[in-house]
């Protein structure tokens, strides 16, 4: 039976290490923006002065198709 | 409004959290669960980051937030692929633990 002890222990160091990072670090002053989806939209597909990222969600859009194609054929039965 | 720092906690408490599972569980669905997780913390990061440059900067853009909808969408076909995987060790080897799989090993 494997201890949990040393890799909690790790973990714990980790997340105090990071957090002691971040609170050392003088972040200038300003509060979170509300952010609205048109703002995501057209960040997204871009304005009439913007490209935007449209051909890298056609991208991801084949890159997911891929994915679902190869899940299937790892997951379909093998024939005897 | 939450400041920064706050988002970046909650966004390190939960990649530690996700690093735990990775590291010590030995069931590879609950990894694949840990490394979600840990994406997860990034996309939180990428949103935080972006919404407090919109605030100092005064620009309107969310670059972030489309960054992290592509990550998002990454990480479903990693699952989808990684799920695939783990069926088809479980149905050679009849397990899916992580440290009896050793045929990657050379």
């Amino acid at each position: 039976m494997r201890t949990a002890v040393p890799r909690i222990l790790a973990i714990i160091v980790l997340a105090i290490l990071f957090i002691v990072t971040i609170y050392q670090v003088d972040w200038p002053n300003g509060a979170m923006d509300d952010t609205t989806n048109e703002d995501v939209g057209q960040t997204l597909f871009g304005t009439s002065n913007d490209v935007g990222y449209g051909l890298i969600v056609l991208l991801i859009g084949l890159l997911l198709l891929v994915a679902l194609l190869g899940g299937v054929f790892l997951a379909k039965e093998e024939k005897e | 409004m939450i400041p920064i720092e706050y988002w970046l906690v909650f966004s390190s408490l939960l990649f530690a959290i996700g690093a735990y599972g990775v590291m010590s569980k030995k069931n590879a669905i609950v990894v694949l669960m840990s490394i979600e997780i840990m994406l997860n913390a990034a996309n939180i990061n990428f949103v935080a980051f972006s919404s407090y440059h919109t605030t100092l900067h005064g620009v309107a853009e969310a670059s972030g937030q489309v960054f992290a909808l592509f990550s998002i969408a990454i990480a479903a076909a990693e699952v989808a692929v990684g799920l695939g995987i783990i069926l088809a060790v479980y149905r050679r080897y009849q397990t899916i633990d992580v440290d009896k799989i050793n045929i990657l090993r050379w």
